[in-house]
């Protein structure tokens, strides 16, 4: 049986607990937030398994942790990350911004060492895409591009992200090296119904997780949409999260031919990127198979087995599409 | 004065082309035809 303590309880921690304690292999579920009213009553709500407890980001892991995993707010990740490869456990973490990723990406070397496992960019986008995106790739003798475009947010932290991506220098990857630009302008894309076109703009992102998870494809792009300015406002009046989707492109050649596949997922963004967190963390743990023994710091392109992994999430009804068209390039 | 008139009317001019292009914005790339199905079977597709 395993035991999870999950660090950060907002809108993506909440929902990864919700579906960690309904997971039969997890047996015991530890809560940490620095919101004590948060933590007791998310506490109290699911009940005799879970347990809050005095735990924020620098402590050492408690005794008796077999899987750690992180909603935190962006940068926040890190030393909690640290203190789960010092303590040998491995961890699941939601973060998604590009800076405090890289500084997650460089724990590869130290988690290594400790022989575990770190699941990083662990949410829709980074997170379910890049799985989506290792599903696609799978189909091609070789891939030349892949274009992963996300709307929606998950919480107040995940909208300041969305923010701080669009408004800040890009990093492409293109023809196999790095690019740094001013930010685009927007530009349309197309989401599975009912969401549909939106406006997204090309941002850093999890650019980086990707190139490190398809280091033979020449051009990767990560496109953000943007968020109202009145989320806040919403969510006041009691709002259960916002409509998020995602959707991964990718072109290459197969049976002699330049084609496409595109894959897309229309979720709550908290909903889905809960979902995979929990799964990830649960595999992670031991507490769903097949467990997830790679150690090293990795995205979902690498670190997950797509289709058992896309079967779990479907069970939990997060599910994928496939558009079946006239794509253009 | 005629000459500053002129060139406040092609900075208006620009000025608004540049506005229209910034509200049309890139487009991008529509699905002309089809539509999305969920991934389905042992091998999710």
């Amino acid at each position: 049986m395993t035991t999870a303590l999950v660090v950060g309880l907002g809108a993506v921690g909440t929902r990864a607990a919700r579906q960690l304690i309904d997971t039969p292999g997890i047996d015991r579920l530890l809560l940490a937030d620095r919101d004590d009213v948060q933590l007791t009553e998310v506490a109290a709500a699911f009940g005799r398994d879970a347990q809050a407890v005095d735990f924020a980001p620098g402590d050492a892991i408690p005794e008796g942790v077999d899987v750690v995993v992180t909603a935190l707010p962006t940068g926040v990740d890190h030393p909690v990350v640290t203190a789960a490869i010092a303590a040998e456990v491995p961890v699941a973490s939601s973060e998604e911004e590009h800076d405090a990723l890289d500084q997650l990406r460089v724990l590869d070397r130290n988690a290594r060492g400790a022989g575990i496992a770190v699941g990083i960019g662990c949410g829709l986008a980074p997170g379910l895409v890049d799985a989506l995106a290792r599903h696609a790739t799978s189909m091609f003798e070789s891939v030349d591009e892949i274009r992963v475009a996300r709307t929606g947010w998950a919480g107040p932290a995940s909208v300041n992200t969305v923010r701080h991506e669009r408004r800040v220098p890009v990093r492409t990857w293109h023809d196999g090296t790095w690019r740094e630009d001013h930010p685009h302008s927007d530009s349309l894309v197309w989401f599975p119904e009912p969401i549909g076109a939106r406006e997204v703009r090309t941002v850093t992102g999890a650019t980086a997780l990707l190139v490190d998870a398809f280091p033979d494809v020449g051009r990767i792009s990560v496109q953000l949409g943007e968020s109202p300015k009145r989320t806040r406002f919403r969510r006041r009046f009691g709002d259960d999260g916002e409509w998020g989707a995602a959707r991964v492109e990718v072109w290459g050649r197969r049976n002699g031919t330049f084609d496409c596949t595109v894959y897309g997922v229309v979720e709550r963004t908290a909903v889905a990127a809960g979902a995979v967190l929990a799964v990830v963390a649960a595999r992670l743990g031991g507490a769903l198979e097949p467990r997830l023994e790679m150690p090293g710091v990795h995205s979902l392109g690498t670190l997950v087995n797509p289709v058992p992994f896309l079967a779990e999430l479907a069970q939990r009804g997060v599910r994928a599409a496939a558009f079946e068209g006239v794509a253009v390039a | 004065m005629k000459v500053f008139k002129r060139l406040l009317l092609v900075l208006g001019a620009a000025g608004a082309v540049g506005m229209f292009a910034r509200v049309r914005g890139k487009g991008g790339v529509p699905p002309t035809t089809g539509g999305w199905r969920e991934l389905e079977g042992p091998e999710f597709r």
